[in-house]
């Protein structure tokens, strides 16, 4: 991509995207078995978390990667946008995507348990260019919440993207 | 038990994590749902001019959170309120991923920190001749570039075999709050 049109569009995406809710949402069925598989990779071996099912076990914090992956694999991937009247996906060539920063913010936040059905929402939050490599920042401000409409935790995604990847 | 009082702002707290291989990688892959094959297939890896697996970003984030539900003993404690992260370089297998977490303040029962995450790579082991009589991951694949020299992260020890160079560079700065109950 030539460097005039890596200009164009990273001005298109400062003005578009700051502010703007991501359309549609994703989701996430808890699985017993995906929680303890998940907790089993760090050796956590506190039955609160890899206890069996009956007992009743909740998810580690760091499970919250997985929700985070999907918001930004099906959400901020798939999503679309029109720009000079015609439609263009987000991501160019998601190859050029790097993942920037991450945080997690569990204030207020219920724990998350086996035959949990999450439901994931995002809206852009701050966007800006660093001109001296033209890579884009955008935060990512996803809320995630579980069937009863309970909040489990609130990520945000510094996506990073290359030039030719916006 | 950990209760605010005996908490101070300086304390240091610690885990070291040495297990990073292809089979865990792939392990977290299924789990997390994360299944970009740059993170668990090396040929697909080297295509796109990383030259071997690299470990999702967010991987080395769960040793984070794991420092600091081991820190409050799973909740019995007290909480784990909020990490935030930058992701600077990349952490592959055979790294030693060391996270520490250094108090900063304490404001009524939470508890600040500083968090940083430092990998020490392996590169190889010399012997009196400067001949390389062990070579690891790094070296073969050749994981070590010039800016590392530049900035001065290679570094070299005395080892029982000989001469080891290793790279050692912080891979995730950041902060984490958490609450003491008591």
């Amino acid at each position: 991509m030539e460097p005039e049109e890596v200009k164009k569009n990273a001005d298109f995406m400062v003005k578009n995207l700051a502010g703007k809710e991501v359309p549609g949402s994703a989701s996430v069925n808890v699985r017993y078995k995906t929680l303890v598989a998940f907790a089993k990779v760090y050796g956590i071996t506190d039955p609160k978390y890899i206890g069996s099912e009956e007992e009743g076990i909740i998810a580690c914090h760091g499970f919250a990667n997985n929700f985070t992956i999907k918001a930004l694999y099906k959400l901020l991937l798939g999503m679309k946008m029109v720009q000079d009247g015609k439609e263009r996906p987000f991501m160019l060539n998601p190859g050029k995507l790097l993942h920037g920063g991450q945080k997690y913010d569990w204030e207020g936040c219920v724990d998350v348990k086996p035959g949990d059905k999450l439901k994931i929402f995002a809206k852009w939050g701050k966007v800006w260019v660093v001109e001296k490599n033209m890579i884009l920042f955008a935060e990512l401000l996803v809320s995630v919440k579980n069937q009863n409409g309970e909040l489990v935790c609130k990520p945000t995604v510094i996506a990073a993207v290359r030039p030719g990847g916006y | 038990m950990v209760k605010i009082s005996d908490v101070k702002v300086g304390e240091v707290i610690k885990n070291e994590f040495n297990g990073i291989t292809r089979d865990l990688l792939k392990e977290y892959a299924k789990a997390s749902g994360d299944t970009n094959p740059i993170h668990t297939n090396d040929v697909i890896a080297e295509k796109a001019g990383l030259k071997g697996i690299i470990a999702h970003g967010l991987f080395s984030f769960g040793f984070i959170t794991k420092l600091f539900e081991d820190f409050v003993e799973h909740g019995k404690y007290g909480k784990l309120v909020e990490t935030d992260v930058s992701m600077r370089s990349m952490v592959r297998c055979g790294d030693l991923l060391i996270t520490e977490a250094k108090i900063t303040k304490i404001e009524g029962r939470r508890v600040y920190f500083d968090v940083k995450q430092t990998t020490i790579t392996d590169v190889d082991v010399k012997d009196k001749n400067g001949k390389i009589i062990k070579q690891f991951e790094a070296g073969e694949r050749g994981y070590i570039s010039e800016k590392d020299i530049e900035n001065g992260l290679v570094k070299t020890k005395d080892v029982p075999e000989g001469l080891l160079t290793y790279r050692e560079r912080i891979a995730t700065p950041g902060t984490a709050i958490i609450e003491l109950f008591q």
